[in-house]
């Protein structure tokens, strides 16, 4: 089976078998029926149009139940312009998606603060109000009579430059920009931001912990979706040269979903596929049309259940998110650093150049409703040195480290680092001055390989925009590049080389820690948070740990730990601060901590007080 | 009948039965904080059902029963093969995608083997033509009944709740899942069951407005559940008081659209409020917004 | 000596089958193609055109074919009225070159779709049941039709004249409700400014609904707050119903009159006993009694093809009034077109065009005289419309029944 996924993975993704596909298929479309032809232009129209879902749904993990709207926009957009202005497709369809983009971005401001069941429901409401519009704006649209006389090929009415435009022309048009997007699809799906996409799914706070910007992802997520959706409509628009405005209720964004569904939600080939069969299927099976509500309710019901990748993971190995020739650009550079340079023990990039960074609370309290989980809490986490935030559960360790991180502001009290005030900084904000921090279980996106959950880490230090991934420029190698290669430093450093590649659901408990660690130092931290790093970790894998951590103070990182682990933390930490229901009890060294009586009452209980 | 006064009590008819739908979406979402999002489909089933056997010469009480029976074990299976292994395996969205395609599979069923005609349904409370003298203005009694036996089902289920012991078995689960499996509550069977009630409300919410329209054909439902949804997210997820304000708030609010305004934008403004209101207040009127620890 | 002749005579009798059985067997079929609603929510109207057409050349072919060619529907597609799949399915048939002539979808959505390929595609098309004008008459009534396409549907215009003259003749106050589709929002149009010709002192409100909307208080009260005295719904049977309901509920008691497509079966099941006295302008053609020749023809072989089914009815004497316009206009398409054909004596379009042009009253079933001209492509006349009225049998069935006026 694998053998299988192996070889069809390498035949899609080999240059030389797609060109020669894309040869065959442009060359050879004047040999085919009037009808295929108009099969095969569906079937691209609807390619398009599907990979606006995979990159908002598949990737950004954004549910919408009424994408027919944006398809609906750049139909509609690009008829009424070429009919009002009398302009070609090239620039009408452009003009379309882009306003289709637009509303999309609009769209993503109120969608953005929703989750689930509230977005399936808001983008259900919108792709029905989009419905109501095209139907009564009649002056604009044509209403429920429709648009007619749209300029189309099959027509003979598309006329671009004095050519006349025969449906091979089109096709051929419709081939290139397809395979094109696909291109730039794939190309961002490798980048720093395609990588962002799929994390906001899957954790925002981790997003967040490693600066990426949650809001901004997901508008340039309903962008980029938007502007495919809106392609896809304006070439449907000039293939059929009728828009009535039935063809874009609910039935035509259910279809788009089964298409993706079906195909691997986040799995270009899968979808292609799964876009061809589900064109050609009414047209070979007449009885289709009876059964289409049966098919869909079926697929719908049980695919995600029972074949959660769809085609894509049935035919194909998953894909990746890293291009493999910056991988090996990467690999090679590192060599000739380490021939040129002594090999160190630590990865040189991460070195604090300048001062090491501390923080200064002072009177932080925080309120959740009417519970006190902070009750003015001052502290001061020395540069350079490694702390322990230990306490029992609910004592507000967590809290103080979301508080510091930035996750959410303290309801009183002040945040400094070094020396600035940093309280109303939101995470992301944090995490770009160099404060970052690990989760108590990792937040990592699971089907992501360890490599590539770990360059999450550095898309805050990573510039290109996503243009300039799509387009695959040069600037967006070399950032890559040097990435991959920081990246490989740490996956030394944290000894977890051997499992680079493979999937993190795939692996241990112990490898998934590793594998946050390894995201948050690739972010370039001044300061550390690490939330109970030890919890669930062999002996071995502590002692490993612990290692790491001092390799981290030499290169001059400060370290702040939530721990419950006495031993591990014995001789590693240069100060402990033990907190007991929202107050600190204790500060000091752990020799201190272990023979104070108002640490022995919180954690033991106030009889042994009298026998300690 | 005077204009405003008729237009009110439209809308507070059909808005009781939207009231009626989200009080049955919140049930599931108490405890699984799930919804199923083919009710739709159950609110037709169940009415379709109660037709088609009346047209075979069964009484209307024993269809309707009947018809109710046939959605409850609807709701038995879609929380079964629909929910249950969706919130195991297919995270936040596979839910939502399994109920739209359950409601669309038992669509296309019921279009394959009864039609896809619109089929009569029989006038179960009084006819279109009882009315009642109210201060003046006659009102058609089918509205009221129907408005009644909407909020009599609410006030009932939020007394159960509120005050039975399986009431707070349910509200127990709704808090704490893992908690109320230790206390050794059957959970399985309580989740289940508010699948039942939920699906029961949806067929009765069906039966009520296809008395209102006098058909039923198996794309019914579809609207009715948006606009479940829209009184829901209005009154705020989870409270059944909120579901019968909100719904009815919609109810009028769309009938005054559509009298004052243009019958043309009665349709949209629901859904104008729904986005609206996720943008603006998320926990509706009367819900409290929700604080996850993170 | 008289060995010769026979041996001549013999010879001349085996030349002569030689020569003809060739010709008679070997003559490839005359193919029409169609492609609409033959499953889904409007199969009514769909799969009852295509019966009238199977009819049609089921008829021809006894009668022995045109000039000794059988005549076959090579391509009966489904659409269920969705205009892209109706697009998709032209295409295939465009495609097909043996198509000689073709027979347009069941309704204005699908057929405004195709109609522009149609007519760049050239080969004679028959319109059967949509009624939007922009269907023949692209650019309008006083600028020529489509070439290629004729239409034996009731149009539009002809309905909205006569319910025009009714309603302006006899009110003051009317108004009309209309669903958001094509059909609909064309006939309000056009009954509006009929009713204005008729006594342009009338006042004319127009509400529209969804179609399948539960509810229609809105439309019903405000026309209540003008105070109409007549309501005309342009719909379909099931949103009728309701609109009767509501009507009901409301206490508004005013003249009912529906459109055609109104008072099917639909309207008749879904408001019952409420339905009767609604009254509506369909074809006229079995409304008479007795009924044309060629009429009583029609019906019989309809119901010895299917019984009593739901486009003939349940009462074998009197098939219902919505038959004509569902499963007649696409008998009549049919015929209109392989009569052309046959005149044409070849399936050349130029020819056969040429010779639709030259129809004269040709015998129809929606329309009992056919006429078509170069300026002249849709077939039905006002004349050919009745108003009817619905009314309860002594059995308790609800039916048309024709009213004099």
């Amino acid at each position: 089976m694998n053998a299988m996924r192996i070889f069809l993975t390498k035949l899609a993704t080999h240059p030389l078998a797609l060109l020669v596909l894309f040869v065959v298929v442009f060359f050879g479309a004047p040999y085919l029926r009037g009808a295929t032809l108009q099969i095969l232009s569906f079937a691209l129209v609807s390619i398009l149009f599907t990979q606006s879902i995979n990159v908002l749904t598949g990737m950004a993990g954004q549910i919408s139940l009424g994408h027919a709207a944006f398809f609906g926009i750049g139909a509609y957009g690009s008829a009424i312009i070429a009919k009002t202005f009398g302009l070609n497709l090239f620039l009408t369809i452009p003009v379309a998606a882009v306003v289709s983009s637009l509303i999309a971005y609009l769209l993503s401001y109120p969608a953005g603060r929703v989750k689930e069941v509230y977005l399936a429901m808001m983008t259900l409401g919108f792709g029905q109000i989009f419905l109501e519009v095209a139907r009564e704006w009649t002056d604009l649209t044509g209403g429920v009579m429709g648009l007619s006389g749209v300029p189309s090929a099959g027509l003979g009415t598309l006329i671009i430059l004095g050519h006349k435009f025969s449906t091979i022309d089109y096709f051929r048009v419709l081939l290139l920009i397809t395979v094109c997007s696909m291109i730039f699809i794939r190309n961002f799906s490798q980048s720093r931001l395609g990588r962002s996409l799929f994390v906001m799914h899957y954790s925002e706070l981790a997003a967040g912990s490693v600066g990426i910007a949650r809001r901004q992802t997901k508008q340039l997520a309903y962008a980029l979706s938007g502007l495919l959706a809106g392609i896809s409509g304006g070439f449907y628009a000039h293939l059929v040269g009728y828009l009535g405005p039935e063809s874009f209720a609910i039935s035509r964004s259910i279809e788009v979903l089964v298409v993706a569904i079906v195909g691997g939600l986040w799995s270009s080939a899968g979808q292609v596929i799964s876009a061809i069969f589900f064109t050609f299927l009414p047209e070979q099976l007449q009885l289709f049309a009876e059964y289409q509500f049966i098919a869909y309710g079926l697929i719908l019901t049980f695919t995600l259940i029972l074949f959660r990748q769809g085609i894509g993971g049935l035919l194909f190995l998953p894909p990746r998110f890293i291009r493999q020739a910056w991988l090996t650009t990467a690999v090679e550079q590192q060599r000739q650093a380490t021939a040129a340079n002594s090999k160190t023990n630590e990865p040189q990039f991460l070195k604090i150049q300048s001062v090491s960074a501390d923080i200064n609370v002072q009177a932080i309290t925080m309120r959740f409703g009417g519970l006190v989980a902070l009750n003015s809490v001052s502290l001061d986490i020395q540069a350079g040195h490694i702390t322990a935030l230990v306490g029992p559960n609910g004592s507000g360790k967590s809290t103080l480290v979301n508080i510091i991180a930035g996750v959410f502001p303290p309801t009183s009290g002040q945040v400094f680092l070094q020396g600035i005030d940093v309280t109303a900084q939101a995470d992301v904000e944090m995490a770009k001055k160099g404060v970052v921090r690990t989760f108590q279980d990792p937040r990592l996106v699971p089907h992501f390989t360890v490599r590539e959950n770990i360059m999450l880490g550095a898309h805050a230090m990573m510039h290109y925009t996503w243009l300039e991934a799509g387009l695959s420029m040069p600037r967006v190698r070399l950032q890559e590049a040097q990435a991959l290669e920081q990246c490989n430093e740490i996956l030394q450093l944290l000894d977890i080389e051997a499992v680079a590649d493979q999937a993190v659901e795939s692996l241990p408990y112990g490898y998934r820690r590793m594998t946050e660690l390894g995201r948050a130092l690739l972010a370039r931290p001044k300061i550390i948070l690490l939330d109970e790093p030890a919890a669930g970790l062999s002996d071995l894998e502590m002692t490993r740990l612990a290692e790491i951590l001092v390799k981290l103070k030499h290169l001059g990182i400060t370290v702040l730990l939530i721990e419950h682990h006495m031993d591990f933390l014995n001789g590693l930490v240069d100060e402990v601060v033990v907190l007991d229901s929202g107050s600190i009890i204790f500060k000091g060294d752990m020799l201190g901590m272990r023979q104070d009586p108002k640490v022995i009452a919180a954690y033991l209980g106030d009889d042994e007080v009298q026998h300690a | 009948m005077d204009f405003f006064l008729s237009l009110v009590i439209a809308g507070a008819c059909v808005g009781s039965v939207y009231a009626l739908v989200a009080v049955g979406l919140n049930l599931t979402f108490w405890t699984t904080k799930t919804l199923n999002f083919g009710q739709g489909a159950v609110m037709m089933l169940c009415a379709i059902s109660t037709a088609l056997l009346t047209a075979q010469g069964l009484s209307n009480g024993v269809a309707i029963i009947t018809g109710v029976a046939i959605v409850a074990l609807v709701g038995v299976i879609v929380e079964r093969i629909a929910v249950r292994p969706a919130l195991k395996t297919a995270g936040s969205m596979g839910w939502v995608i399994a109920t739209l395609g359950f409601g669309i599979l038992l669509q296309g069923i019921t279009s394959k083997f009864f039609g896809s005609q619109a089929i009569p349904f029989p006038e179960v409370l009084f006819t279109v033509q009882d009315v009642i003298d109210i201060g003046g203005q006659n009102i058609s009694l089918q509205y009221v009944s129907i408005f009644v036996v909407s909020i009599l089902i609410i006030v009932v289920l939020e007394a159960l709740t509120r005050y039975t012991v399986l009431g707070t078995a349910i509200r127990g689960t709704a808090q704490d899942m893992e908690l109320a499996i230790v206390q050794g509550l059957p959970v399985n069977l309580i989740v289940s069951g508010s699948f039942v009630l939920s699906s029961i409300m949806a067929g009765i919410a069906g039966i009520l407005t296809a008395q209102i329209s006098g058909t039923v054909d198996p794309a019914f439902g579809f609207e009715l559940v948006l606009m479940g949804f829209v009184a829901a997210v209005l009154g705020g997820m989870g409270s059944s008081a909120g579901a019968l304000i909100g719904g009815i708030i919609v109810g009028i609010i769309g009938k005054l659209v559509g009298g004052y305004i243009s019958t043309a934008a009665e349709h949209g403004i629901a859904f104008a409020l729904l986005i609206m209101m996720l943008a603006l207040r998320p926990e509706g009127f009367f819900g409290r917004a929700e604080v996850t620890k993170a | 000596m008289t060995s010769s002749k026979s041996y001549s005579s013999l010879t001349l009798i085996a030349a002569a089958l030689l020569l003809a059985s060739p010709v008679a067997s070997a003559q490839p079929t005359i193919k029409l193609g169609m492609t609409t609603a033959l499953t889904g929510p409007f199969n009514e109207f769909g799969e009852g055109n295509r019966r009238g057409v199977v009819l049609a050349i089921d008829e021809w072919n006894k009668k022995g074919g045109i000039n000794g060619r059988k005549i076959e529907l090579a391509e009966a597609m489904d659409d269920q009225l969705v205009p892209d799949k109706a697009v998709q399915n032209m295409r295939r048939i465009l495609d097909n070159k043996d198509i000689v002539a073709i027979i347009a979808p069941a309704g204005s959505g699908p057929s405004l779709a195709t109609m522009d390929m149609l007519e760049a595609d050239g080969r004679p098309t028959c319109n059967p049941l949509a009624q939007s004008p922009s269907v023949i008459y692209p650019k309008g009534k006083d600028q020529p039709p489509r070439k290629n396409v004729v239409s034996m549907a009731i149009t539009n215009e002809s309905e909205a004249n006569r319910l025009g003259q009714i309603l302006g003749k006899q009110y003051k106050n009317i108004g009309v409700i209309h669903e958001s589709t094509a059909y609909g929002v064309t006939g309000a149009e056009l009954v509006k400014k009929s009713i204005a010709a008729t006594n342009p002192a009338a006042k004319v409100q127009i509400e529209s609904y969804n179609q399948r909307s539960q509810d229609m208080t809105s439309q019903v009260a405000r026309l209540q707050r003008s105070q109409v005295d007549a309501i005309l719904v342009v719909g379909l049977g099931a949103d009728f119903a309701v609109i009767r309901k509501n009507m009901s509920r409301a206490n508004v008691k005013v003249p009912l009159f529906g459109s055609t497509g109104a008072v099917t079966a639909p309207y008749l099941e879904g408001a019952g006993d409420l339905a009767i006295g609604t009254r509506s302008v369909s074809p006229d053609a079995f409304g008479k009694r007795p009924l044309s020749a060629y009429a009583q023809n029609f019906v019989d072989q309809y119901r010895a093809a299917h019984g009593t089914d739901r486009w003939y009815g349940s009462d074998a004497a009197n098939p219902q009034i919505s038959m004509a316009a569902i499963v007649g206009n696409a008998y009549d398409c049919a015929v209109v077109l392989l009569d052309a054909i046959r005149r044409a004596g070849s399936t050349e379009p130029a020819a056969v065009i040429a010779a639709l042009n030259q129809t004269k009253g040709l015998a129809g079933i929606a329309v009992p005289s056919i006429t078509l001209t170069a300026q002249i492509h849709e077939a039905f006349k006002p004349e050919d419309l009745g108003l009817f009225e619905i009314n309860k049998s002594a059995a308790g069935a609800l039916y048309l029944k024709p009213v004099v006026e």
